[in-house]
């Protein structure tokens, strides 16, 4: 009884909440103009290519066939997922597109956190910006061309093999072993964009009070001891936001990299689920199939999100939402 | 709701028939064709066109589009259709071809190897992608009619089992044209060893064990490659594998079907290779090395042997090192056996039509017959002249009325012959005409080119496979199975050859395959060659 009244006492206030909100977006929407004219284009950016195409993520479900297309094919239920569980290569998948990115974690991430706070550390500006630009320049340098100069340079005959042999060591092919791949992607990846995601840090650090460390120093604390109890308190919550969204493209690898990178020698630890999927759905024309498999996929990134956030919620009060 | 909105496509399709036929009736073009029958209404005329194929790597090297070679600039002047090529990016034709078929707005040509459309030729006419082309060959494409009727075994190759004819097919017009690739050796590098040309696997490992410890090449390095071959060799020429009496897919004793990589004899294949690969006579980058890395190795007068073609082989990299490797001389090797005097049983020995590469017409052509008299020009006579030598005056002259090419295409500076060739027409590589033999006898002129489709001819290739194809509803299980295989089955052959795998597990090997499926499609592969043979 008395929750009853009071569902219907909340329904009246929500629409009456819901009416005022439809004012003041409207209020706000002449007033701002000009940015929600601005914003216009990312909403139909999303619209268009993300939301959009999540009608053919029925396929999934079905067994797609060009001729009847999408809305036409029949409905087979779980059966494709089902097939991608049951299937000889599930597991290998799996285990390669979570140690891939448990390493990029483990490594990849704190790379820009410490690169920032070395950099704060240094007092003269032109030794800085020198070190920031050369460490910003390799993010700029297409994929392709990355791989292609770790190709020539991993070759047999290549300068890293050439130079381990001044030391004796015997020359090896290392991309074609499989033991080396997840080294050479991560360290790879590690050197192509430490200094870009250092930026973000940067950013943080200078929006900490000085008068902090002022007051630090009268306390006494050396240069560590004002990172450990400013610096980094300070740029916390950028880290926990960063940390959460890495949380949340967890099951999915830059597919282009390990496609270029990649061959039938080093697949027992270089395929993971986006280029089985690539293989697969579009050289392999298993439409259906694949859309299951992509779907699986982004269910559990997205479950990996929300678990996170709740986490970091009740951890640390940062959350995305 | 279903039937409501089939109902619904039905008017449409016929409306837009209507239409069509409309046209046809209020354009009737001038001078129809003389072997109509009364009542067949002429074929309006066509403008346009829209054609969607592959760049071949041979005009790529050279041109943006089929539409800059003297072939289809030749075309449009004595036909007067503009044609528009869309051309997939190189290297990415099966990606873009698989995607473009998802699509309601096809090009009006699509020219493609159709077995590898997913469910095969017939389930492309099926899905109503492509159009049935027995009716309209029949009326409007005499000179592929003529042909297919003089060659019933050509036509066997080209119809589906249903009896379908999906698009213009390229056709070998000789046997002469069927092998173009085996292995090959350096001849002079042999004569150094004082040896003589290998014909069993022993005689192979004496001679390549000889490469590796001779200095072959003088640098004063132990660099020499004994030999290269790859998965990729496995496909055509079966290389070594067919010593032993299976291939690398499905092949047949007698009728019965069966599948290679599973067979002891493969087991036998890949210990010897694994033996080479551990006494360095394999190259140990086998695995990794694509075809720029295996020109530099054979340019580079690094490789004594490996499987390599005719034309874009032995013709190409002899004209290449001309100045640099004095005595260079490459040779054609017979194809080894076990035991002398053993049947040779395997040649890269392909079919007058195979791969299914054909252009076919799609349903969103609006005029389909007039699409077909276009195509079907490059069957007649003329049509033959212009796609194997192109342009008399500029890529050929004739000679004892004979077809020669000019200077321009076989003494080209600057770039080899393969891509003179593929400035002006389609001979060295494919398309929808007949290759003409005296294409062959010239691109491949050097006395060992020659001696080289002898010596490759040589096997009976009886075990190959026909053309078959699975039936479009056995076609998506006979590809769910295969898939997993064929990934398995090339990981394994590099594991098992570099000894990353023991060999002791090649039982287990087994077993993974069988649990995949292998023997449902054996199977239907059993089913699709009895369907074959009754075509």
């Amino acid at each position: 009884m008395n929750s009853v009244k009071h569902t219907a006492a909340g329904t009246a206030r929500t629409a009456r909440a819901s009416q005022s909100v439809l004012v003041t977006i409207g209020r706000d929407l002449r007033r701002n103009k000009l940015l929600y004219l601005m914003v216009l284009p990312v909403i139909a950016y999303y619209l268009i290519f993300d939301y959009g195409p999540m009608y053919g993520l029925q396929i999934a479900f079905k067994d797609y066939s060009p001729g009847a297309g999408i809305w036409a094919s029949p409905w087979v239920g779980f059966d494709h997922f089902i097939e991608f569980f049951n299937s000889y290569y599930f597991w290998r998948l799996i285990r390669n597109t979570l140690l891939i990115n448990i390493y990029e974690l483990l490594f990849g991430f704190p790379a820009p956190i410490i690169l920032a706070l070395l950099l704060n550390e240094l007092r003269r500006q032109w030794f800085k910006r020198i070190v920031q630009t050369i460490t910003y320049l390799p993010h700029f340098i297409s994929i392709v061309v990355i791989v292609g100069m770790l190709v020539d340079f991993l070759a047999r005959d290549g300068i890293v093999n050439q130079l381990l042999a001044v030391f004796g060591v015997e020359s090896k092919s290392y991309l074609s072993e499989p033991g080396w791949f997840r080294f050479i992607y991560i360290s790879s990846g590690i050197w192509q964009q430490v200094g870009w995601g250092s930026i973000i840090y940067l950013a943080a650090l200078s929006s900490i009070d000085p008068t902090l460390y002022e007051a630090a120093k009268v306390d006494g604390a050396g240069r560590w001891k004002q990172m450990v109890h400013i610096t980094i308190p300070g740029i916390m919550p950028t880290i926990i936001i960063l940390l959460i969204l890495r949380m949340g493209s967890m099951m999915s690898v830059g597919s282009e990299k390990i496609l270029l990178m990649y061959n039938p020698l080093t697949y027992d630890t270089a395929d993971v689920i986006s280029t089985f999927v690539y293989r697969k759905g579009i050289l392999e024309a298993s439409y259906s199939y694949t859309t299951a498999v992509g779907l699986f996929n982004a269910v559990i990134a997205f479950s990996l999100l929300v678990i996170s956030n709740s986490i970091s919620k009740r951890v640390s009060e940062t959350k995305l939402w | 709701m279903n039937n409501v909105k089939r109902k619904r496509w039905i008017a449409a399709g016929t409306s837009a028939l209507l239409s069509v036929s409309l046209v046809a009736c209020s354009t009737a073009s001038p001078g129809g064709q003389g072997t109509e029958k009364p009542g067949d209404e002429a074929a309006p005329e066509l403008k346009s066109l829209t054609y969607w194929v592959g760049l071949a790597s041979n005009v790529a090297a050279t041109l943006k589009s089929f539409g800059d070679m003297t072939v289809y600039k030749e075309l449009e002047k004595r036909t007067g259709v503009k044609v528009e090529f869309q051309h997939p990016p190189v290297g990415q034709e099966k990606d873009q071809f698989n995607l473009l078929i998802t699509g309601k707005k096809l090009p009006d040509v699509i020219e493609y190897g159709w077995t590898g459309y997913p469910g095969g030729p017939e389930k492309a006419i099926k899905d109503g992608k492509i159009i049935k082309l027995n009716d309209i060959i029949e009326k409007h494409a005499p000179n592929l009619q003529k042909i297919l009727n003089e060659h019933p075994e050509w036509r066997k190759q080209v119809v589906t089992d249903e009896g379908s004819i999906y698009g213009f097919p390229f056709l070998r017009g000789d046997d002469y044209l069927l092998v173009s690739n085996g292995i090959a050796l350096r001849k002079d590098w042999l004569e150094k060893l004082n040896m003589k040309m290998p014909e069993t696997i022993d005689d192979w490992h004496a001679v390549l064990t000889a490469v590796k410890n001779s200095d072959l090449n003088g640098n004063g390095k132990a660099d020499e490659i004994p030999l290269l071959i790859s998965k990729n060799d496995m496909g055509g020429s079966v290389a070594f594998l067919g010593s032993f009496g299976v291939n690398y897919d499905f092949y047949h004793v007698d009728g019965k079907v069966n599948y290679g990589p599973i067979q002891p004899e493969y087991k036998q294949f890949l210990t010897v290779m694994n033996q080479w690969y551990k006494e360095g006579l394999l190259d140990p980058d086998f695995a990794v090395t694509d075809s720029k890395l295996k020109d530099a190795k054979i340019t580079g007068n690094q490789l004594f042997a490996t499987v390599m073609s005719t034309g874009s082989g032995i013709g190409n990299y002899t004209s290449l090192v001309k100045d640099k490797i004095p005595g260079f001389k490459l040779a054609a090797a017979p194809f080894p056996v076990v035991n002398k005097g053993d049947k040779k049983l395997w040649s890269a020995k392909t079919y007058n039509f195979s791969g299914g590469v054909a252009a076919a017409i799609s349903t969103s052509n609006p005029n389909p017959e007039a699409t077909a008299e276009w195509l079907d020009y490059a069957y007649s006579e003329e049509g033959k002249m212009l796609f194997n030598f192109g342009l008399e005056g500029v890529s050929y002259n004739m000679v004892n009325g004979n077809p020669v090419y000019t200077d321009e295409v076989l003494k080209p500076k600057d770039m080899s012959v393969a891509h003179a060739m593929a400035r002006h027409v389609r001979a060295n590589f494919n398309g929808p005409f007949v290759q003409d033999k005296r294409y062959m006898e010239q691109y491949a002129s050097l006395p060992e080119q020659k001696e080289s489709i002898e010596i490759w001819s040589e096997p009976t290739n009886e075990r190959k496979l026909p053309p078959v194809t699975p039936t479009s509803d056995e076609s998506s299980k006979f590809a769910s199975i295969m898939n997993d295989v064929n990934t398995f089955k090339d990981e394994m052959f590099n594991k098992f050859i570099m000894g990353a795998e023991p060999l002791d597990n090649f039982d287990k090997y087994v077993q993974t395959i069988e649990s995949m499926g292998i023997q449902e499609a054996i199977k239907i592969q059993q089913a699709a060659l009895e369907r074959y043979n009754k075509r």
